[in-house]
Order: C-alpha cells, then sequence, then structure tokens
C-alpha cells in the first residue's frame, strides 16, 4: 500500500524498464540458492547413489574402489536380504490392505458435517502426528513379554502371549501397528475423495430403489476410483521404506526375523560399514519401488477405464 | 450400532496414550502390578526423565526446537522467491523447472543418505549442524516449491505489474507484495516442515551421529530408552516428555495441521 503511494500515477509513462541483464540477475539471485542446493544435496547425491553402489565404500576412505557389479552379484544370494525383502513385501501388501480398508471404512463412517465426527477425525488421524520411533516403543512396551497387556492376562492366570517374541506374531504385530498409527491418513483422503461423489448420482440412484449397498458399490466406489489409486500408491511406497517403526518395536528381532530392507540398508552401511553394498540395496528398493508404485497405477486405471464402459 | 462401534475405535486408538500418560506418574512395581491402574501415581519418574544424565530432555526440546526454525526459515527463504521466478516464467520454461524440482519429491530419504554422508564429507560438514540443516532443507525444497508455485499461480500477475509500474524492483514486488498473499501455502509448509524433522529420526541419528553429542528428541529418546525397554519408569515419562509438545499443538491448531499434513501425504 504505501508503495503506491510513494509513486504517483503520472510516473507511469517514464517508469523504467529495467534492462535485461538487470532481469538474469534478479532471476539468479531469487532462484540460484534454491536451485544450487538442491543439485548439491539431491541431484547429485541420486547419482552418486549409483556410483557408489559399484564401489566398496565403507563410509571413511576418500577414494573407495570400483568393483562393478560385485554389490548387486552379492545381493542375489544374501539370505538375509531374502528374508526381508519377503517381510517387507508382505508388510507393504498386508498393510497397504489394511490402511485402505479401515481409511475407507472410517471415512464412509465418519463422513459428514457434525462435532462428533470432527472429533472421530481427529482420535483416528493423531498418532500420525507422533513420531514412528515413540509408536514403537509405546507399543512395545505395551505388547512387550513383561508389557501392560502381558501383565494383564497373566494377572488373570494366563500364558504370556508372545507378541514380540515369536517371527510370525511379531510380523503381524508390525503391520497392525502400522495400520494402527497410519489409516487417520487415509481416512482424511478418502474424506476428501468423498466430497467429490456427484450428490446428485447417489440422490438419483437413491431414486431409482438402489439399497444403501448398491449404491456404494456402482455408485459412490467407481466415482472414487482416483482417490483409491493414490490412497493404495501411497500406502504402497510408505509402507516399503518401513525403518523407524522396527527399530523401535522389534528392533528387528526376535533373531532378524522382523528386518525389513530399509532397516538392513541402514544396518549393513553404518554397522557394517559396507555403504557400497547398502547402496546397491538402496538402489534396488528405489528402483522396485517406483515400478510397483507404476504398476499400481497403470492397472488401476484399466480398470477405472473397464468401470467407464 | 455405528455410534457403538466408533467408540469403541476411540478407546483403542486412546488406550496407548491413557497407559502412557498413567504410567508416567507410576513407580516400576505399580506398572507392571496393574499397568492400568491409577494407584500410587507420583512425580518422581517424571522428575528424574528430565534429569537423565543418557539424554537432556530440554537441551533436547531446544536443540529440535533450533532446527524446525533454522529449516523452515531457510527453506522459506529459498523456494519462496524460487517457485516466484518459476511461477512468473514463459510457460516452457515454468514446465521444465517445475519438472527438475517436482522429481525430487519422489526420491526417499532412506536413498539418498548414504550419498549424502559422501557429499557431507567432501564438504566438511559431515557431523556439523550446519550440514544437517542444510539437507533437511533441502528435503523440503522440491515440495515447497511445488505448492508455492502453484500458489502463486492463482496470484493475478497485474499485481506485479503494478508494483514494477511504480517502481519497485522484482525483489521487492515479491517480498513486499506477492509474499504476503502466500500466507496460507506457507503456513502448510511450515506445519509440514515443523512436524517431519521434529519426527525425523534417521536423518539426525547419522549426519549428527552419536558423537557429537548433539540430540533431537528422537535420537535422545533413542538413547535413553533403547538400552532401558525394560525399566519403564525410564520409558514411560520418556515418551510422554518427547510427544506432550506435538501433541498440545496438534490439538490446538488440529483443522490445519489435519490439513496441511495430508496435502504432504500426497506429495508424490
Amino acid at each position: 500500500m504505501t508503495l503506491t503511494r510513494e509513486a504517483p500515477v503520472a510516473t507511469v509513462r517514464e517508469a523504467p524498464r529495467k534492462p535485461r541483464r538487470h532481469d538474469g540477475l534478479t532471476t539468479a539471485l531469487m532462484a540460484g540458492p534454491a536451485t544450487v542446493l538442491y543439485v548439491v544435496m539431491l541431484v547429485i547425491p541420486v547419482g552418486l547413489a549409483f556410483y557408489l553402489s559399484l564401489t566398496d565404500w565403507d563410509g571413511f576412505s576418500a577414494d573407495p574402489a570400483f568393483v562393478g557389479a560385485a554389490n548387486y552379484a552379492s545381493l542375489l544370494d544374501d539370505p538375509e536380504l531374502r528374508r526381508a525383502a519377503l517381510v517387507t513385501l508382505l508388510v507393504a501388501a498386508a498393510g497397504t490392505a489394511g490402511l485402505n480398508l479401515l481409511g475407507l471404512g472410517f471415512a464412509l463412517l465418519v463422513n459428514g458435517a457434525s462435532r462428533a465426527n470432527t472429533f472421530f477425525r481427529i482420535v483416528l488421524f493423531y498418532p500420525h502426528v507422533l513420531s514412528a520411533l515413540v509408536v514403537g516403543f509405546l507399543w512395545s512396551a505395551i505388547l512387550g513379554t513383561t508389557g501392560a497387556v502381558n501383565n494383564l492376562v497373566t494377572t488373570w492366570g494366563g500364558e504370556v502371549l508372545p507378541f514380540l517374541s515369536d517371527p510370525a506374531w511379531a510380523t503381524v504385530t508390525m503391520i497392525a501397528v502400522l495400520v494402527w498409527a497410519g489409516f487417520g491418513v487415509n481416512v482424511v483422503l478418502y474424506l476428501a475423495g468423498l466430497q467429490a461423489v456427484p450428490h446428485s448420482l447417489i440422490e438419483a440412484a437413491k431414486i431409482d430403489g438402489a439399497t444403501r449397498r448398491q449404491v456404494f458399490r456402482n455408485v459412490t466406489l467407481p466415482a472414487l476410483g482416483p482417490s483409491v489409486t493414490i490412497n493404495i500408491v501411497l500406502s504402497l511406497v510408505t509402507l516399503l521404506k518401513t525403518y523407524d517403526l522396527v527399530v523401535s518395536l522389534t528392533a528387528g528381532g526376535p533373531a532378524g526375523q522382523t528386518q525389513t530392507v530399509a532397516y538392513l540398508i541402514l544396518w549393513n552401511s553404518f554397522h557394517d560399514a559396507r555403504l557400497g553394498f547398502g547402496s546397491a540395496q538402496s538402489v534396488i528398493l528405489m528402483l522396485v519401488t517406483a515400478a510397483l508404485a507404476f504398476v499400481v497405477t497403470r492397472l488401476r486405471r484399466r480398470g477405472e477405464m473397464a468401470v467407464h464402459q | 450400532m455405528r455410534k457403538t462401534f466408533l467408540w469403541a475405535t476411540v478407546a483403542f486408538m486412546l488406550i496407548p496414550l491413557y497407559v502412557l500418560t498413567v504410567n508416567a506418574f507410576k513407580g516400576q512395581q505399580e506398572i507392571l502390578g496393574n499397568p492400568f491402574g491409577l494407584d500410587g501415581l507420583t512425580l518422581e519418574p517424571l522428575g528424574r526423565a528430565l534429569t537423565n544424565p543418557q539424554f537432556d530432555v530440554v537441551k533436547g526440546y531446544a536443540v529440535t526446537l533450533l532446527f524446525v526454525v533454522a529449516v523452515n526459515v531457510l527453506s522459506v527463504l529459498l523456494a519462496a522467491p524460487a517457485a516466484y521466478t518459476i511461477a512468473r516464467s514463459p510457460k516452457r520454461r515454468f514446465r521444465v523447472l517445475m519438472l527438475f524440482f517436482l522429481a525430487g519429491t519422489f526420491i526417499p530419504g532412506q536413498v539418498l543418505v548414504i550419498p549424502v554422508v559422501y557429499v557431507l564429507k567432501t564438504l566438511g560438514l559431515m557431523g556439523t549442524i550446519r550440514g544437517f540443516v542444510l539437507f533437511e532443507t533441502t528435503l523440503t525444497l522440491p515440495f515447497s516449491i511445488f505448492l508455492y508455485a502453484g500458489y502463486i499461480a492463482t496470484i493475478p500477475a497485474v499485481l506485479d505489474q503494478a508494483a514494477a509500474v511504480d517502481g519497485a524492483g522484482r525483489l521487492r514486488t515479491f517480498w513486499q507484495i506477492v509474499f504476503p498473499l502466500m500466507r496460507p501455502a506457507v503456513a502448510t509448509m511450515v506445519i509440514l516442515n515443523t512436524f517431519s524433522v521434529w519426527n525425523d529420526f534417521v536423518n539426525p541419528q547419522i549426519i549428527l551421529g552419536p558423537g557429537s553429542g548433539l540430540y533431537t528428541v528422537t535420537t535422545g529418546v533413542y538413547a535413553a530408552v533403547s538400552q532401558y525397554s525394560t525399566d519403564y519408569t525410564v520409558v514411560f515419562p520418556t515418551l510422554l516428555l518427547a510427544i506432550a509438545p506435538l501433541l498440545v499443538f496438534f490439538v490446538l491448531m488440529q483443522r490445519h495441521i489435519i490439513s496441511g499434513l495430508t496435502a504432504g501425504a500426497t506429495k508424490g
């Protein structure tokens, strides 16, 4: 406002058009710092990840030796990695199913503006603001061998339940905690999607005598198509890099049975000082994640097309 | 039926928080004997957690808050003007630059951490606050620029022209005319960055390292809790202290935070 007052309208015609050279300088001044930082700390590292995966870098040496595809070769016959890959895929698949079933289900339950619904949404969402590290420690204090639940069980004369001490149980517990902590986000995303479902369509279906289930199956769900795709891809991408929760909930145990690929990457890199090997793993993880996201999007698009025909 | 089910879910969501809160005020015997009860409440464990030599919680808050502020300020200072030049440039260049930055939102942090160690070591910034803040800021840039550029595109360019006519340079036009109008987008980004920096564990753990003696809330909790995971008089009060500020912030600002964090969740 002060600006307009300082410079009267009369100067319009004489307003000097800044020379182009000066413009370029200003652009460089405005976009330069962000671009430089982005290139140094993100673009170059992505390239470096590929390069380092071909070396035996230990995290200390200044010029790591080039070892070709050796890291990738040893990936293939690494039993730990094979197990971790299986755990990760299981977590991603089961977790994606859980997050989306609960997310969509609860979105339908708390859809509509009311004070109670606002409260429900907040309660479903809140674990997302806590760090996964804290969530994991908290649940391990609740479900551990001497944790709250097992104290209750033994007081009542029951056997200790191996939530975190049996490999199969621990994997299921981990998936359950991931879903508990994350489905609130899916609820909110599906709620946003539900706002976009045309109300007139639902009304028309009702007038035609459709039951609530029929309305959901034939009107709401198809209209939610893009929302479902986004949610599935998002869950998948997030779950494929599960790390913090593994550290705090199970520490990869019992006996390394709940290690995920991301856990193994950081363990190999920084505990075993094999950063070259870790880089190879992270390159593969990145490519697999991108491929899965692409495939899911493709499949979903085909599904959506089929619905519209 | 629907209401009963929802209230049961609410209980299931909140019980962990209840267990955490009540047990933060109890001795080990009371926790083991009756984890859900309210008897024998005392402030003593909380006091001990506050003075834990393993992890100075107050210092942890201060360090984390410093990082949160530094990353947010730097992120806005770098991303906002960059987004402005992108948003106001000709169509083709706009699209190319936007794609260049947008590609960054698809790169997971875990993939970056190993090569970034290499870069930081080369620059002599490994294990330093500067290195950590610069890297965390970089992680915020792609989505910030994307969000800001999209927002600036909705601000009429007539405003810029009017300012130019009045003799303001491009820098001044941006910071005095356009930037104040970007408040909603900046608020969303600040919320998003605050949570991601506060809750980040991998990057401070690896870039700052235990050797630096600098603990954020998450790396401090890790140092304090992972070794004593069965001494619940340490676990519960420490965890409560770690999440209390964020929970209060969340309850006060829930509407903005939910929309902000969901905007961030869909970023890639």
